[in-house]
């Protein structure tokens, strides 16, 4: 069970239709695995139903009935093959599991990641594992970065992430995260800008110092 | 500049409820009744394929969806296009459909937006994807399976009485295809005034469901 979520002003950017790919994703990740947040969206689309059904509606061609009618006789195509995440992560949608089948690279000790999307706006989504222990320095960002744990934890500003937990960075907030020393770390990660290329981002977490 | 789109916006958006005038020969009974009749048209194409209740699916919702689609910025052929992809999905996929859970309008609606995301993203990047139709929609809350029409007429209701600043901030999320941030600059609000609205905005809509239901 989450206990940190997307705002109510996230998730009704979901529901209409105005979040970038990668963003998406992880709050779509985020409503598989939390009832709360399902209901408000469940509401929102209900907004987006209520909204559609007052609208003035367009004419159409013609014949635009007579081709639907012939298209629902068509076969319709085989649906694409699905695969399931690992079975020690919360459920993920497809395309994240597939990244993570075919997508991963390690990029320094400790530290795989696996693009997942990328759009031709600059924002992208990728997996990153991070090692036991490990951490970030002190950083803040210049885009929106949304996080999502699929796996183990990380703490952040005295605050434990685990499995579902939700989080939104940006420019304002200024962190080290550390992941908890019990185990790996595998977030889901959507962020507006590319100014690092993924193969830094893994070189940015530093091991556990033991003293 | 900003206020020339904040005007435009807000007409566009329409706070007034349009009426339906309709062209086609589509009669529009009261909400509820509509609602009910759409939503056993797609029981009846699960069911039993039955041809006549997607016409009457196709008749009532291909012309709004279009509107919808062009409201965000299709051009009228691309956005006839969405229509009918929207219509196709509706027939393959009325299975999935649960008249206890939501609305036609609702569920229509969650096919239309996902389409529409798959168009852009195609557009975006060409890649070949899985029909991104597929893409696993989060399944209903159990216990919000109260009554979905009865909710529907409801929404409708407190929608149409929430005050023009939170009406505005909430339509032009459906119909602007930008994020609230986005829209925030585009109306010329700060930002954390449309999150504070939108925050209201769903407390009146949550409550003005759930009185009446006990």
């Amino acid at each position: 069970m989450a206990r940190f979520h997307p705002a109510e002003d996230v998730l009704l950017d979901y529901a209409a239709g105005a979040l970038h790919v990668g963003a998406r994703l992880v709050v779509s990740t985020h409503l598989a695995s939390c009832e709360v947040c399902r209901a408000t969206t469940n509401l929102a689309d209900a907004v987006g139903g209520a909204l559609l059904d007052d609208l003035r509606p367009s004419s159409l061609s013609a014949d635009a009935l007579a081709l639907a009618l012939a298209r629902i006789e068509r076969p319709a195509p085989p649906s694409a093959p699905s695969f399931k995440g690992p079975h020690d992560w919360i459920r993920v949608p497809d395309e994240v599991a597939n990244a993570y089948r075919s997508r991963r690279r390690w990029a320094a000790p400790g530290v795989w990641v696996a693009p997942v999307t990328s759009n031709s706006d600059g924002s992208r989504s990728y997996l990153l594992r991070v090692g036991a222990g490990m951490s970030v320095p002190l950083h803040t960002h210049t885009g929106d970065e949304m996080v999502l744990v699929l796996k183990g934890g990380y703490s952040d500003g005295g605050r434990l992430h685990h499995p579902g937990d939700f989080a939104l960075n940006d420019a304002s907030i200024n962190h080290n995260p550390r992941v908890l020393a019990d185990g790996e770390c595998v977030c889901l990660i959507a962020a507006d800008d590319t100014l690092v290329p993924l193969s830094w981002v893994g070189r940015l977490f530093q091991p556990l110092v033991r003293i | 500049m900003n206020a020339t789109i904040g005007i435009e916006l807000a007409r566009s958006l329409g706070l007034s409820r349009g009426r339906r005038t309709s062209g086609m020969t589509v009669s529009t009974p009261p909400d509820k009744a509509a609602g009910a009749t759409m939503s056993a048209c797609i029981v009846r194409i699960a069911d039993h394929g039955d041809r006549d209740a997607f016409g009457q699916i196709f008749n009532y919702f291909a012309p709004r969806v279009k509107s919808y689609m062009m409201r965000l910025g299709a051009e009228p052929n691309i956005a006839e296009d969405l229509a009918q992809d929207t219509m196709l999905t509706v027939w393959r996929r009325a299975q999935s459909f649960d008249p206890g859970k939501a609305a036609a309008s609702t569920w229509i609606f969650t096919i239309a937006r996902n389409l529409r995301i798959d168009l852009a993203r195609r557009d975006s990047k060409p890649s070949p994807k899985p029909d991104p139709s597929d893409m696993p929609e989060a399944p209903m809350a159990p216990d919000d399976a109260i009554d979905a029409l009865e909710d529907q007429s409801r929404l409708k209701t407190a929608l149409s009485r929430l005050p023009p600043d939170q009406a505005e901030v909430i339509r032009a999320a459906y119909f602007s295809d930008k994020p609230h941030a986005q829209v925030a600059i585009d109306l010329g609000i700060p930002l954390g005034t449309v999150k504070s609205r939108i925050r209201l905005a769903f407390a009146r809509l949550r409550e003005a469901l759930s009185t009446e239901v006990d």
